[in-house]
C-alpha cells in the first residue's frame, strides 16, 4: 500500500499497488506464503528421510573409484558422483538428513532450556533476572563461531559433539526472545490476576506465560532453523561438523571446492540444497510472524 | 540575542555553565561511561568463558609441537617452559595481569609476541569487514529508500525477493559461487590471495572484492530488509509523518526529511550489533580466499592448540563487539537531540 | 470553569467570505464562495478499510455542510469515526482505506484528486491540527525548521524570506520568544507549546478551513482553554472556518456555533449549537448530554454513554445502528431511519425524535431523562427559548 503520499481512492478505481483492498486476493497471497515454503519443508524432509529407501539409491559412501566423476544423467546416478565414485544424490539426501537432525535437535534444546531460562529470567525479575541475564550477555559477546569452533574441537568432530557446540549459541537467543515476550506479558492484566488469585508460579508459567510466548518461540525457532543449517554447514565445512566420510551438506561443498574448476556442479548440488532448505524455513518463519504481529 | 533577559524554560541551557562542565555533564557521556563499566564484566566473563573451553581441549600446545612420538618427559618440560603445568586460574589471573598492561603473550608455536601477529592480521580483516560494511550499507540505503517509498511497489517486491534470497544463503556458498562465476568463469579477479595495501591500490582491492562482496551481500540484504521495514513502519505510524504530510510536502521529502531520518538511528543499533556477529564470519571467509586475517589466525591457533593467539583473538573479537556498541550510543548521543539535551 | 463559559462570541454572524477573498492567493479554482454558498459539502461519505480480509466500515454515508469562517464542532464517541473522515477530506488516509461519495470543497470535488493537486490542497486550502503535539512533532527536527518546510511547501520565498514568515507565524500563535523557539526541539517545550507550533504550521499555507481534531484532548484544562481562545480569535483574525473535533460536549458547546453528532460513522443530528441544547432530538445526543457532569470531572475520559457497547464497526446492525443501546427503539427502527433536515436547520436520522409526538421514551428511562433535561438546561444559555418547536 503506497503510503507516503495516497490519492484519495474511489472504489471503482483502485490504484494497482494497492493489492490490501482486494481482499480475496490477499488472503489467496497469504495463505500460498505459508503453504509454499511449508510444502517445500515437508518435501524436503520427506525426500531425505524416505528418499534414500523410496528410490533404492545406492550408499553414500563405499563407493568404487572406478565409478568416480560420472556426469549427472548416468545410469543409476541421476546426479552424477563424486571423485570417491559415490553417488551424489544419495550424499545429498543422506546430507539433509544429519542437516535437519541437527538443526532440529538444536533447535528444540534451545527452545527448552533456552525458553525456560528466558522465561524465569523474565518472570522471576530481581536477581535471578540479572544473573541469567549477565551470563547471557557473555555468551552473547563471545564471538559465536569461536565458541562452535573450540567445543567442536575440543570434543571432536561427531554429530552429537555438533549438537552440543550449536546448542551453546542457540539457547542464549533463544532465552532473550522468551524473555522480552514474557515482560510484555507482565503488564498485562489477565497474569496479574493470576497472580492475585495466589496461583502457584509453576503454573503461571506453564498455563499461561507458555501457551502465550509459543507462538513468537516457535517462529523464532523457523528463522533459527535456517540460521543452525548454515553454521553446521560451517563448522562440516571446516572439518569441524559431521565427520569426514559421512556426507553433509558443509563437507560437500568443502570437498567440491577443491576441484571447482573441473567440476562445479559438486558445489553447486548442496549450495542448492542448503539454500532451498534454509529459504523455506525463512520464508515459513517471516510469514509466520507477521501473522502474529498482525500485520 | 540576550538570553539573560529572557524566561528560563524547561530544556533551557544555562549560558553561565562552562563548556567542560557541559560536556562532563554531559547524559551522552554518562550514559557511555555506564555502558564502559557494564562492558568490564562482560569482557571477564568472555576471557574466563574461553579459557575455560580452552583447557577442557585434550591435548596442549607441547604435546601438538612435539608431535605423538614424543617421549612424556619432554612433552612436560616444554609444558613447564610454556607455563602449561600451572593451575587453570593462575594462568588466568596471570594472562588478566599481562593482558591489562597490554601485554597479550607471545606465540606458544612460533614464540612470536602476539602483539605483532596482531598488527599484521588486524590491518587486512579490518580492510574485509570495512569494504563490506561501507559497500552494503551505500547500497542499501538507496534499494530500502526507493522500496519504501512505494510499498508492494514493484522495486519493492523485487528488493525484497532478491535480500530474502540473499540471506538464506550460506556466506561460505556464496563465496565460492562468486569464485565460480568471476574468478573461474569470467576470470576476471584471482579466486585466492592476498597482495597487501602497500603493492598497489587496485592489486589489493582485486585480492578484496570476492571476499568482502561473499560477507558485504548478505549484509545488504539484510540492512536492506531493515531499514525498508523501519521506514515503513515510520510512514504508516508515525504522527508526525502525518504531519509532514499535512503540510503539503512531497513524498520524497516526507520520505527523506522525517521518515528516514528517524529510521536512521535504527539502523545505527543494527549495524553496531552486527559488527560484533560479523567478525564471527570472516573466520570462514578468510579461510576459503586463504586471506592472512585474524580469522586465519584464530583457526590456525585453534588447530595447534595455540591457546595464548587464540585468547588473543577472542578478546578482540569481543572488544569490537563492546566497542561498536559504545560507537552507537555516542552517535546517538551526537544524532538525537533528545539525548543530546539530555530529556531522555 | 469550561462549562460556565457560555458565551457564543461569534453568534451567527460567521466572518463574511469578503475577508477571505482578500487574503486568498489569485488562482484559478479558487472562486469564492458566494455568501450562503457551502465552503464544504460532504456527501454520503463512506470510508471502508481492509486489514486482513475483515472490512471495517470506519464512515458510513456521513453528510455535512459548512459555511465559510463557521466554528463547527464534529463529537461522538470513540470509535465513531471523526478522525477518518477528516483525514479523509484531506487524502491523509492510508492505502488501505477505499473512499466514496463526494467531498466538495469550494465547489471543487476533492475525491479522485491527483497527487499533486492533493499537495497543494494539504496545508494550502486545509489544514490539520492533531491530538498529540509531543507525536505530532518531528522529534529529530528544529521547530524552525519544521514550520519553514510547511512554509515552503505553499509559497515561493528566499531562505530568509522563509525563516521571517516562520517567526512571524510563531508570534501569531503567542509562542513566546519565537526568535529562541525558531532552533529549539520540540522535547524543549511543553505541550501547549507545541500545540501552538502545530497550530503555527498549520497556518503557514493561509488555509481556509482548520480541522482540530481533539487538538486540546492531550492538555490540562488551562492550556485547553488557552488554546482554545487562540483557535477562535485566529479564526476570527484571519477568516478561516474552523472544525473541532472532540469527545467533549462540554467544550463543543462553549466555542462551537454548530454541532454535528456522529454515531456508527454516520451524522446523527446537527444543528446550531442552542437548537441542539434546547431541543435536542437524537436519543443518542440526549444521552450524551446526560453524561456530560462527568465529564467535567474526568476531562479526558470517554464518553461514558448510555448502557451497551459502542457498535462494532465491521458489522453493524441492521437499521438504525444505535438500536440495540436506544431506549426509544421500535420495530420501526429496523428501517434505516434517514438524515434530513426535519426542522429549519435542524437534522437528524430518527424515527422517534425526543420531545416530539413520535417520541416513544419509556418511563423507563425516568432516571436519566429529568437529568438530561436538568443539564441541558445547565449547559445551555439558550433554555430561555424553551422547547418552543
Ligand atoms: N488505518 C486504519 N485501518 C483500519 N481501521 C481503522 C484505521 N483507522 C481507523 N480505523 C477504524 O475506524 C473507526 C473510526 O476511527 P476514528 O479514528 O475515526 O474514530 P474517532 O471518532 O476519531 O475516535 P477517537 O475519538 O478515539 O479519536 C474505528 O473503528 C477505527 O478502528
Ligand atoms: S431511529 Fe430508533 S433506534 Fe435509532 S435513535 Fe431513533 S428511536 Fe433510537
Ligand atoms: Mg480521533
Amino acid at each position: 500500500m503506497a503510503v507516503a503520499d495516497t490519492p484519495l481512492q474511489v472504489a471503482e478505481n483502485p490504484a494497482a499497488d494497492q493489492d490490501d483492498a482486494v481482499p480475496g486476493g490477499r488472503r489467496w497471497r497469504g495463505q500460498l506464503g505459508l503453504w509454499l515454503p511449508g510444502g517445500a519443508i515437508v518435501l524436503i524432509v520427506v525426500a531425505c528421510f524416505l528418499g534414500p529407501a523410496l528410490l533404492g539409491l545406492p550408499k553414500p559412501v563405499g563407493g568404487s573409484v572406478l565409478e568416480s566423476y560420472l556426469p549427472a544423467g548416468s545410469p543409476g546416478h541421476l546426479l552424477g558422483t563424486d571423485p570417491n565414485g559415490n553417488d551424489i544424490l544419495s550424499r545429498l539426501l543422506h546430507g539433509g538428513r544429519a542437516s535437519l537432525f541437527i538443526a532440529a535437535t538444536v533447535n528444540i534444546v534451545g527452545l527448552v532450556v533456552g525458553g525456560t531460562l528466558g522465561a524465569l529470567s523474565g518472570y522471576a525479575g530481581g536477581a535471578v533476572d540479572t544473573v541469567i541475564m549477565r551470563i547471557l550477555d557473555v555468551l552473547i559477546a563471545f564471538p559465536s563461531l569461536v565458541l562452535t569452533l573450540a567445543v567442536a574441537q575440543a570434543l571432536g568432530p561427531s554429530i552429537r559433539n555438533t549438537i552440543l557446540a550449536l546448542a551453546f549459541f542457540s539457547i542464549p537467543a533463544v532465552a532473550r526472545v522468551a524473555r522480552s515476550a514474557v515482560l510484555r506479558l507482565r503488564g498485562q492484566p489477565f497474569m496479574a490476576a493470576a497472580e492475585l488469585c495466589g496461583t502457584p508460579a509453576w503454573r503461571v508459567l506453564f498455563k499461561h506465560l507458555a501457551p502465550n510466548i509459543a507462538p513468537q518461540l516457535i517462529t523464532f525457532a523457523m528463522l533459527g532453523m535456517g540460521i543452525v543449517i548454515i553454521i553446521e554447514g560451517a563448522l562440516s565445512f571446516l572439518g569441524l561438523g559431521i565427520p569426514a566420510p559421512a556426507p553433509s551438506w558443509g563437507n560437500m561443498v568443502a570437498d567440491g571446492q577443491l576441484s571447482l574448476s573441473a567440476t562445479p556442479m559438486l558445489v553447486v548440488w548442496p549450495s542448492l540444497a542448503l539454500l532451498l532448505t534454509v529459504l523455506s524455513f525463512n520464508l515459513l518463519g517471516e510469514n509466520l510472524r507477521s501473522r502474529w504481529s498482525g500485520r | 540575542m540576550t538570553t539573560a533577559a529572557l524566561p528560563r524554560v524547561p530544556g533551557d541551557r544555562d549560558p553561565r555553565v562552562s563548556p567542560l562542565r557541559r560536556v562532563t555533564g554531559s547524559p551522552a557521556l554518562r550514559l557511555v561511561g555506564k555502558r564502559l563499566l557494564m562492558a568490564i564484566p562482560i569482557m571477564l566473563g568472555v576471557t574466563i568463558l574461553t579459557f575455560w573451553v580452552l583447557s577442557l581441549i585434550p591435548g596442549n600446545a607441547a604435546q601438538q609441537l612435539l608431535g605423538a612420538e614424543a617421549s612424556p618427559e619432554d612433552v612436560a618440560q616444554l609444558e613447564e617452559q610454556l607455563g602449561l603445568n600451572e593451575s587453570g586460574v593462575s594462568r588466568y589471573l596471570s594472562w588478566l595481569g599481562n593482558a591489562l598492561h597490554g601485554d597479550l603473550g607471545n606465540s606458544l608455536v612460533s614464540r612470536q609476541p602476539v602483539s605483532e601477529i596482531l598488527a599484521d592480521r588486524l590491518p587486512v580483516t579490518g580492510e574485509l569487514v570495512l569494504l563490506a560494511f561501507v559497500v552494503s550499507l551505500l547500497l542499501a540505503i538507496p534499494v530500502a529508500l526507493l522500496a519504501a517509498h512505494k510499498p508492494n511497489g514493484l522495486m519493492d517486491r523485487i528488493s525484497m525477493m532478491i535480500s530474502t534470497l540473499g540471506l538464506s544463503v550460506a556466506n561460505y556458498v556464496l563465496a565460492l559461487l562468486l569464485v565460480l562465476v568471476f574468478a573461474v568463469t569470467l576470470g576476471w579477479l584471482p579466486a585466492i590471495g592476498y597482495v597487501p595495501l602497500s603493492d598497489g591500490l587496485w592489486a589489493n582491492l582485486k585480492t578484496m572484492i570476492l571476499p568482502s562482496a561473499a560477507i558485504g551481500l548478505p549484509l545488504f540484504c539484510f540492512y536492506t530488509r531493515f531499514l525498508r521495514g523501519d521506514l515503513v513502519d515510520q510512514l504508516q505510524q508515525e504522527e508526525y509523518v502525518t504531519t509532514a504530510r499535512a503540510k503539503g510536502v512531497g513524498s520524497w521529502q516526507v520520505l527523506l526529511r522525517h521518515a528516514f531520518r528517524n529510521s536512521s538511528f535504527g539502523l545505527i543499533t543494527v549495524v553496531g550489533l552486527n559488527l560484533g556477529a560479523l567478525i564471527g564470519g570472516t573466520v570462514i571467509i578468510e579461510q576459503i580466499f586463504a586471506l592472512p586475517g585474524v580469522g586465519q589466525m584464530l583457526l590456525q591457533a585453534i588447530n595447534t592448540r595455540d591457546f595464548v593467539v587464540v585468547q588473543a583473538a577472542v578478546v578482540i573479537f569481543a572488544l569490537v563487539a563492546v566497542l561498536a556498541n559504545l560507537v552507537v550510543d555516542l552517535m546517538y548521543a551526537v544524532l538525537d537531540p533528545r539525548i543530546r539535551y539530555g530529556s531522555r | 470553569m469550561r462549562a460556565d463559559r457560555t458565551t457564543y462570541a461569534t453568534g451567527d454572524a460567521y466572518v463574511s467570505t469578503g475577508m477571505i477573498d482578500s487574503r486568498a492567493p489569485a488562482e484559478a479554482h479558487r472562486t469564492p464562495a458566494a455568501p450562503g454558498e457551502p465552503l464544504l459539502t460532504v456527501e454520503d461519505l463512506r470510508v471502508q478499510f481492509t486489514r486482513g480480509g475483515r472490512r471495517i466500515n470506519a464512515v458510513n454515508g456521513l453528510s455535512y455542510e459548512m459555511v465559510p469562517g463557521k466554528l463547527m464542532a464534529i463529537i461522538g464517541e470513540s470509535g465513531s469515526g471523526k478522525s477518518v473522515s477528516s483525514r479523509a477530506l484531506m487524502g491523509l488516509l492510508p492505502g488501505t482505506a477505499t473512499i466514496t461519495g463526494s467531498i466538495r470543497f469550494d465547489g471543487r470535488e476533492l475525491i479522485g484528486l491527483d497527487e499533486k493537486e492533493l499537495r497543494k490542497l494539504r496545508g494550502g486550502d486545509i489544514a490539520m491540527v492533531f491530538q498529540d503535539p509531543a507525536r505530532s512533532l518531528n522529534p529529530t527536527m528544529k521547530i524552525g525548521a519544521q514550520i519553514s518546510e510547511a512554509v515552503r511547501a505553499h509559497a515561493d520565498l528566499d531562505k530568509k524570506g522563509v525563516q521571517a514568515r516562520a517567526v512571524e507565524l510563531l508570534r501569531l500563535v503567542r509562542l513566546p520568544a519565537p526568535e529562541r523557539r525558531f532552533h529549539e526541539y520540540p522535547h524543549q517545550l511543553s505541550g501547549g507549546m507545541r500545540q501552538r507550533v502545530m497550530i503555527a504550521i498549520a497556518l503557514a499555507g493561509e488555509p481556509r478551513l482548520l480541522i482540530a481534531d481533539e487538538a486540546t484532548t492531550a492538555l490540562d484544562v488551562t492550556t485547553q482553554a488557552q488554546i482554545m481562545e487562540l483557535l477562535v480569535e485566529l479564526r476570527e483574525r484571519l477568516g478561516m472556518a474552523v472544525i473541532m473535533i472532540s469527545h467533549d460536549l462540554g467544550l463543543a458547546a462553549s466555542y462551537a456555533e454548530d454541532v454535528v453528532v456522529m454515531y456508527a460513522g454516520r451524522a446523527v443530528e446537527h444543528a446550531p449549537v442552542r437548537t441542539l441544547f434546547s431541543n435536542v432530538r437524537m436519543p443518542y445526543t440526549r444521552a450524551l448530554l446526560g453524561a456530560i457532569p462527568a465529564l467535567e470531572r474526568e476531562p479526558h475520559s470517554m464518553l461514558p454513554v448510555t448502557p451497551g457497547q459502542p457498535p462494532d464497526m465491521s458489522a453493524l446492525p441492521q437499521g438504525c445502528p444505535f438500536r440495540p443501546r436506544c431506549p426509544n427503539a421500535t420495530d420501526k427502527c429496523l428501517e434505516h431511519p434517514p438524515f434530513l433536515e426535519h426542522e429549519p436547520d435542524h437534522w437528524y436520522a430518527c424515527w422517534h425524535p425526543a420531545g416530539t409526538e413520535l417520541d416513544t421514551a419509556p418511563e423507563v428511562t425516568a432516571a436519566v431523562a429529568p437529568a438530561t433535561a436538568a443539564e441541558a438546561a445547565h449547559h445551555s444559555t439558550a433554555h430561555d427559548q424553551g422547547a418552543a418547536q
